[in-house]
């Protein structure tokens, strides 16, 4: 072998490397499907999800919830005596790879159920490959209103409320409070998100309406690294209370940069980042929790049918204590794709199951969930607020686990 | 007024963080014309060697900068002679392939080895701030400022002032030149990519203490960087100063007076317009066609 075709082997051999490490980089484990729903098989089950990429954050976490469920299911006797087997692929947060990876797994892995992805921007697109191919499509966390305007027959949001809704439990309560504690003017700082935006436009419809001035109010985009100038912004205006539509690293760096600028409002509100728990403390510091209030699905305390199981199973596989919402979100999903199976007894027709969920309320992890014609859930949302370094759920008083409190006092 | 000072004081601190790091990646693409598409995931490789040295030995992430900054040029030495080296003298686009293809693995190694949970560096001064007057200076954006200056200045006397940077200038502007005076331009070029890593790795440390980050954040910085560099000058150190604090200006103004919606498309919108002007960017100098890799 001559020495210029060994240099043109070890380029290929390199190149040939790279690309297939940078293959398994994206974390693609898919493998083929084989289906029966008559019994003593293995039904697939397909999800792609962000575990790289913007969201690799809740998307790695609605993993484990998926694979929660997938060993309490084998454990318990499987679905339709089948034992299940979930496929899932990595779209790095990317609105094309997550097409393509729903289209592969019908037409390539063959699965023979779907679930959904993470965050309105994936589920958008996503939700259309599983409608054309007339596949049940429910999903753990895509709660924008525009998810729902389609009129899509196979399509369920498996929490309690879409976006615009979510925070309509904390407008009232703060709509609410006595005047000496109500605040009187309002800044609404938001990311350009379909889930997001809605959230905090839901809040500042009800607050506006209630009379709390709106004194600020700003959209910025994904890749937004400088949080400073939107809290000089918010300085000069000095709202009574700042609600803020984040997801988890834009939250994490505007909370910061109020810190940083000596300024904080009285209170605090914020979608998404205050319940990723461990992560939000360790990102903020326990001593800058105190007070600050979101929206969350779920509490790992609550009395709901399954739960303590799921977070037994879920400290058994992940070593945690309190499992993230988000994996909560995804063991909903996959339980509510479950009942319907079930009930219907056949995956052949999945019409039968969107059917199914269309008429029934289905009890859940998250508590029990029903949906419209379009698929979008009809119940009350959780209100969380950090508590002496705890996730305490405040609101609906009913399911609440301590007295909302009012203020945010970072530093205690 | 003071929102005004406010405004420029909290933009030259962002881009003079943004400078180290584009200092990087126009360093190596002016001495071997690679445009490195791994920088941004080695930015953010810095900055996960800094979190583990805060998190497990406390180390202040800043002072940690002259641990990791050694580690991310020994692997860019590393990466060079095995990986860069082999296809220098293939077209411009497998280079770009392969730093591609280098930051797909960089990014899963580090998924693979810290997971893809976010992480926050929060040394005792994070959240705290000088006071002047009514303006504020956040500590650690003043610190992490003044140690990106202060790598820049040590980078530019290397350039200008050592037998290594003379060799490297040499090799830049001619390489066949450059062999016949006894230059190795090969162990030039593994240097500079070590050097431009290196620069990557000590950004990392400091951008590390400002953001959170995951593996998958090399995405955000990479278009960043070559929006920054493009504007700068391809190759040229002073041109990727000067855009990086036109960038850094042109984002923070734009969020204060114009719209945070506005904040990132209004940097890249002046990169078009230079380029319009002069596509070879704000200082850089039109490529020669005869230009031989080394």
């Amino acid at each position: 072998m001559s020495h210029v075709s060994i240099r043109r082997g070890w380029k290929a051999v390199a190149l040939a490397a790279v690309v297939s490490l940078g293959m398994a980089a994206c974390g693609n484990d898919a493998s083929s499907g084989g289906s029966s729903d008559s019994g003593g098989g293995e039904l697939s089950i397909g999800a792609s999800l962000p575990l790289t990429g913007d969201f690799s954050e809740p998307g790695s976490a609605a993993k484990q919830g998926y694979q929660v469920w997938e060993a309490l299911t084998n454990e318990n006797g499987g679905l339709l005596g089948n034992q299940v087997k979930m496929v899932i692929k990595d779209d790095a947060s990317n609105q094309n790879t997550v097409v393509t990876d729903y289209n592969a797994l019908i037409s390539q892995d063959n699965v023979d159920l779907l679930l959904g992805t993470f965050s309105s921007l994936l589920n958008l697109p996503a939700s259309t490959v599983a409608e054309k191919n007339q596949m049940l499509y429910v999903e753990p966390a895509g709660g924008s209103p525009d998810m729902f305007s389609r009129d899509y027959q196979y399509l369920f949001f498996a929490q309690q409320a879409t976006a615009d809704k979510q925070g309509l439990v904390f407008a009232d309560w703060v709509k609410n409070l006595p005047a000496d504690q109500r605040p009187k003017t309002a800044a609404y700082p938001t990311l350009d998100d379909p889930f997001a935006a809605p959230n905090v436009d839901g809040i500042r419809q009800v607050l506006e309406e209630a009379g709390i001035k709106t004194v600020y109010k700003t959209t910025y985009a994904i890749d937004t690294k400088n949080f400073d100038s939107i809290v000089a912004a918010m300085k000069s205006a000095n709202p009574d209370l700042v609600v803020h539509g984040a997801t988890f690293e834009d939250g994490v760096s505007l909370t910061r940069a109020m810190l940083k600028s000596g300024w904080t409002p009285k209170m605090f509100y914020e979608t998404s980042t205050p319940s990723f728990a461990d992560q939000y403390v360790k990102a903020i510091g326990e001593e800058n929790t105190e007070g600050v209030m979101y929206a969350v699905s779920y509490s790992p305390e609550a009395d709901t049918p399954g739960n303590k199981e799921f977070v037994a199973q879920y400290k058994k596989m992940f070593g945690q204590d309190i499992p993230p919402e988000d994996a909560a979100d995804a063991y909903a999903a996959a339980e509510v794709m479950q009942a319907a199976v079930e009930a219907v007894g056949s995956i052949d027709d999945q019409g039968k199951l969107a059917d199914w969920l269309r008429a029934n309320t289905v009890p859940t992890i998250l508590g029990d969930l029903s949906w419209d014609e379009t698929g979008a859930p009809e119940s009350d949302f959780l209100i969380g607020q950090w508590q002496k370094g705890t996730a305490e759920i405040v609101l609906p008083p009913d399911v609440a686990t301590a007295d909302a409190e009012v203020g945010w006092h970072p530093g205690s | 007024m003071t929102e005004l000072v406010q405004t420029l004081v909290l933009s030259l601190l962002v881009g003079g963080v943004y400078a180290l790091v584009a200092s990087g990646l126009t360093l190596i693409f002016g001495v071997m014309r690679v445009i490195n598409i791994a920088h941004g995931a080695f930015l953010i490789l810095g900055a996960f060697i800094t979190y583990k040295l805060w998190d497990q030995l406390g180390l202040d992430p800043l002072v940690g900068v002259v641990i990791t900054t050694p580690i991310v040029f020994v692997l860019g030495w590393v990466i060079y002679r095995l990986l860069v080296r082999p296809i220098r003298n293939a077209p411009m686009s497998s280079t770009v392939l392969l730093t591609f293809g280098l930051a797909l693995v960089t990014e899963g190694v580090m998924g693979f080895i810290w997971g893809n949970d976010s992480k926050s560096i929060r040394p005792s001064y994070v959240d705290q701030s000088y006071h002047l007057g009514d303006i504020f200076l956040p500590k650690a954006q003043v610190y992490g400022g003044v140690l990106a200056v202060l790598i820049l200045a040590t980078l530019w006397l290397i350039l200008t002032k050592t037998w290594l940077g003379r060799a490297i200038r040499a090799a830049a502007s001619n390489p066949a030149s450059a062999e016949l005076v006894g230059i190795k331009v090969t162990s030039v070029a593994a240097v500079v990519f070590g050097l431009g890593l290196a620069a990557a790795g000590a950004g990392g440390a400091i951008t590390g203490v400002l953001y959170t980050f995951v593996p998958g954040s090399h995405y955000a910085w990479i278009a960043r960087l070559l929006a920054i560099v493009v504007l700068g000058g391809l190759g040229s150190l002073e041109g990727a100063v000067l855009s990086a604090l036109i960038f850094g200006i042109a984002e923070t103004v734009t969020a204060v007076y114009i719209s945070p919606a506005w904040a990132t498309a209004v940097p890249y919108a002046i990169v078009f317009a230079v380029l319009l002007i002069r596509p070879q960017g704000l200082l850089g100098t039109r490529l020669r066609d005869d230009a031989v890799a080394a």
